[in-house]
């Protein structure tokens, strides 16, 4: 339905198309099916004849961003220091867009298939590449309207019409500049690297990316500093590296006629780069269609690996011979496959950062802060997203294996599975954070204190497991459209960590409290990993 | 070298055409000329660059040296209208398998220029002469192997192509389906179609094409009718295709390999 109305505002654009040499009637019924399997990205396992479209999933995941966008409302109306309120506003923006058009949409940019399929009919690959910008823009439309439009409408009310409608056109200059950018980084690897590496490259700058916007933001925060609740703006020349900061400068010269230069400065950026970017993406289409060819292509021999560490570990913490193989393959399969990494990489970066965020903010306001190691649990939060992807796979249909393979105890697939993240994943993040705690804080006595997190983590991968997904095999659902989107899940397992961060910090109010913590929590963990798994 | 019946038309002419990945040269000079009505079974061993001279065809590599003529236009300069009158089946069965039967072939018709209901009439009883009559509406992600080349050879001969791009076309299909391919494939040739056919089965490639072009290292090795390369060699097109890449260490391969089988079992 809402393609449907999406291909019909297009239709109003049809002679700019051919105006620009596209063939808008193939464009079009490209775009019809590229719309159709977007709306069909949903767990697609048993489906069958003449079922019914369900658009639902996607439909529900606009709802979640109009959810999201209600968190810009208080930055938008709360005063008049726009250069501040307009700069969180946008790097929230920027992180929306950016993060869905990399977790969801470098498919459509990177889609192989399009090559045999659309590049052997009678269509120019003009028409092809519009198509394909045109899927993006439709896509960002849809997802950025849902994000902003109540906000849009509250500023509407509270700020007045120029506000709002300055707020819109910057937001579509944002949306521009976020797909094109995309594209270009992609287009710029696709130059200088091939085959596999190329799409392990490709994952890496995707978790990068969704990384350092985390950490962009945190900048952004302390570009400003609060004074006696006045917020002032010092100028430092790698401010200019912060995109958000550009966007917001309109507001401040526009609506307060703030005339610094800086400010300028920053509307010229604001207006310059999202056009200056989408000419540069233009200009390298066709070489990017070309590279885009090296994707099906397999490089050379890779050197083989050696992998004592893991099989030391497996003889350490698996009994039988079967678990031990089980953990080696659920091990290479959380270090290798890409779509996993993807949806999962970026959620850890979140949770190393996260508890520094935290403890820094804490110092800030109190240096002593006695506590401030509680917000190592913030690592925490990192599991039950991580257990819950661990039943999907890209390539869900190998999972027969498990079927024909002569295991007699089907739950230690499992258990070898969360083994191999605890190892994989789990302990290195865990126990780097933890050293650099120790470090900061240069205090051993911390150390109880740490092992009791830990053990807390392990027990709650075996809950998490228990709750989440009890009898699926890993690595044997296809990942879909939807699944990020479990907020509820999500929001009760915070409150649980939060619960085991408030028990800590009681029972270390008790001298020797945390020595007996960790007693419990270590035959807990034991009976726990014991029952479950027989 | 040039074979059978020269008086014909020409569909497709390849001079001295090179290509190479990376400074890694995949095809270095391969010629021949193709003329209408005839199958041209393209075989060679893996990484002789069947596939790159198969996408240099249809346009999906451009950047090569050498001249390609289709329907003698220069693909270089031409512009994609060429295409209108191909048809693919594409190695890898990439479809876009989210779609339903009915929508795939509506789109792929659409693209070649037909309208919806010639598109809808014939793609039904196609399904129906294939045997997938009752999966037209359902999703091609729920097909068998052999259903989804089914649907791919629907696909690509639905426009009434002049010239057809089979790559391994009968990988998946059952006996009788591949009897009613190999007869198709007959049928279209003595009606003047063009059948350029690669695949790794010798036995079927031996008895359907009525030339056979050997690649092996970039160039091509032989070419000819099964008849004339019977006159060099000896065999059958199997022993010939060994002969002439130099391999004859099948046997003492396969005793290594049940060797190798027997080793390592503890219990």
């Amino acid at each position: 339905m809402m393609n449907a109305i999406s291909l019909k505002i297009l239709d109003k654009f049809s002679r700019l198309f051919h105006l620009l040499g596209i063939n808008y009637i193939t464009m079009r019924q490209i775009l019809a099916i590229k719309l159709t399997m977007d709306q069909r990205r949903v767990p697609t396992i048993f489906q069958d004849v003449k079922q019914k479209e369900n658009s639902n999933a996607f439909l529900k995941s606009l709802l979640l961003y109009a959810l999201y966008g209600l968190v810009l409302i208080p930055f938008l109306i709360m005063g008049d220091n726009y250069l501040f309120q307009m700069s969180i506003v946008f790097g929230m923006v920027m992180f929306i867009l950016m993060t869905s058009m990399i977790a969801d949409f470098s498919t459509v940019l990177l889609d192989v298939r399009d090559k045999a399929i659309l590049n052997t009919k009678p269509v120019d690959q003009k028409t092809i590449s519009a198509a394909k910008m045109i899927h993006v823009v439709i896509y960002m439309t849809q997802l950025t309207g849902a994000f902003i439009l109540i906000p849009l409408a509250v500023s509407l009310f509270v700020k007045g019409i120029t506000f709002s409608l300055l707020l819109l056109v910057e937001i579509i200059f944002v949306a521009l500049f976020i797909i094109v950018l995309t594209a270009l980084i992609y287009m710029l690897i696709l130059r200088y690297f091939d085959g596999e590496r190329l799409k392990d490259l490709i994952n890496y700058v995707q978790i990068f990316l969704s990384v350092s916007i985390i950490v962009g933001y945190q900048f952004i925060a302390h570009s400003f500093q609060f004074v006696d609740y006045v917020v002032s703006f010092d100028w430092q020349w790698w401010h200019v590296l912060i995109p958000p900061i550009w966007f917001a400068a309109p507001f401040e010269w526009l609506l307060l006629g703030n005339q610094e230069w800086y400010i300028m400065l920053f509307t010229a950026l604001a207006a310059l780069i999202p056009i200056g970017s989408i000419f540069v993406y233009i200009k390298f289409i066709p070489s990017f269609e070309r590279n885009l060819q090296k994707m099906m292509q397999t490089s050379g021999s890779t050197k083989i690996r050696k992998h004592r560490w893991e099989q030391t570990m497996a003889k350490l913490i698996c009994r039988t011979n079967h678990e031990k193989t089980l953990f080696q393959f659920a091990y290479k399969m959380i270090s290798q496959e890409r779509e996993f990494k993807l949806k999962v990489y970026p959620s850890l970066g979140f949770s190393i950062i996260m508890p520094f965020i935290l403890l820094f903010n804490v110092i800030q306001t109190d240096s002593n802060a006695p506590y401030a190691y509680l917000a190592i649990y913030f690592c925490n939060l990192m599991i039950p997203n991580v257990i819950h992807m661990l039943k999907f796979s890209s390539k869900y249909k190998g999972s027969w294996i498990y079927g024909v393979l002569p295991i007699a105890n089907r739950k230690s697939i499992y258990r070898a599975t969360l083994k191999a993240f605890i190892v994989k994943l789990y302990l290195p993040i865990i126990l780097l954070i933890c050293t650099i705690f120790l470090t900061i804080f240069s205090d051993i006595s911390l150390l109880p204190d740490m092992i009791a997190i830990i053990l807390v983590g392990i027990w709650y991968i075996v809950i998490c497991y228990r709750l989440i997904n009890n009898q699926h095999y890993p690595f044997s659902q296809p990942f879909s459209f939807a699944q990020n989107t479990n907020t509820a899940m999500m929001i009760v397992t915070m409150f649980v960590i939060g619960g085991f961060a408030f028990v800590h910090f009681l029972v270390s109010l008790t001298s020797f409290g945390v020595y007996f913590y960790i007693i419990v929590l270590f035959i807990s963990n034991w009976i726990s990993w014991k029952k479950v798994f027989s | 070298m040039r074979p059978i019946k020269t008086s014909q038309t020409s569909v497709l002419k390849i001079e001295n055409l090179t290509k190479s990945f990376n400074g890694k040269p995949v095809l270095v000079g391969v010629d021949f000329e193709v003329y209408r009505g005839q199958i041209i079974g393209y075989i060679g061993p893996n990484g002789a660059g069947k596939s790159t001279t198969v996408k240099i065809m249809l346009g999906l590599i451009d950047k090569y040296n050498g001249k390609v003529e289709i329907f003698g236009q220069d693909i270089a300069n031409a512009d994609v209208s060429y295409k209108a009158k191909i048809g693919y089946v594409p190695e890898n069965g990439e479809v876009y398998d989210d779609l339903t039967a009915q929508e795939y072939l509506t789109f792929v018709g659409k693209m070649y220029g037909m309208t919806e209901n010639a598109i809808d009439y014939k793609a039904k009883r196609l399904m129906d002469k294939f045997g997938i009559y009752e999966s037209f509406t359902s999703r091609i992600s729920s097909f068998s192997k052999g259903m989804k080349q089914k649907l791919l050879i629907i696909s690509s001969i639905l426009h009434d192509p002049e010239l057809l791009f089979f790559d391994e076309p009968l990988s998946g299909l059952d006996a009788n389906s591949v009897m009613i391919v190999k007869e198709l494939m007959a049928q279209l040739a003595a009606e003047g179609k063009t059948i350029f056919y690669s695949s790794h089965i010798m036995d079927v490639v031996e008895k359907i094409s009525n030339r056979i072009i050997l690649l092996a290292d970039g160039k091509v090795i032989a070419d000819g009718t099964f008849e004339q390369l019977k006159e060099k060699n000896e065999g059958t097109l199997e022993q010939i295709f060994n002969e002439l890449t130099g391999f004859n260490e099948h046997e003492k391969i396969a005793s290594e390999i049940v060797s190798i089988v027997h080793e390592g079992h503890k219990s």
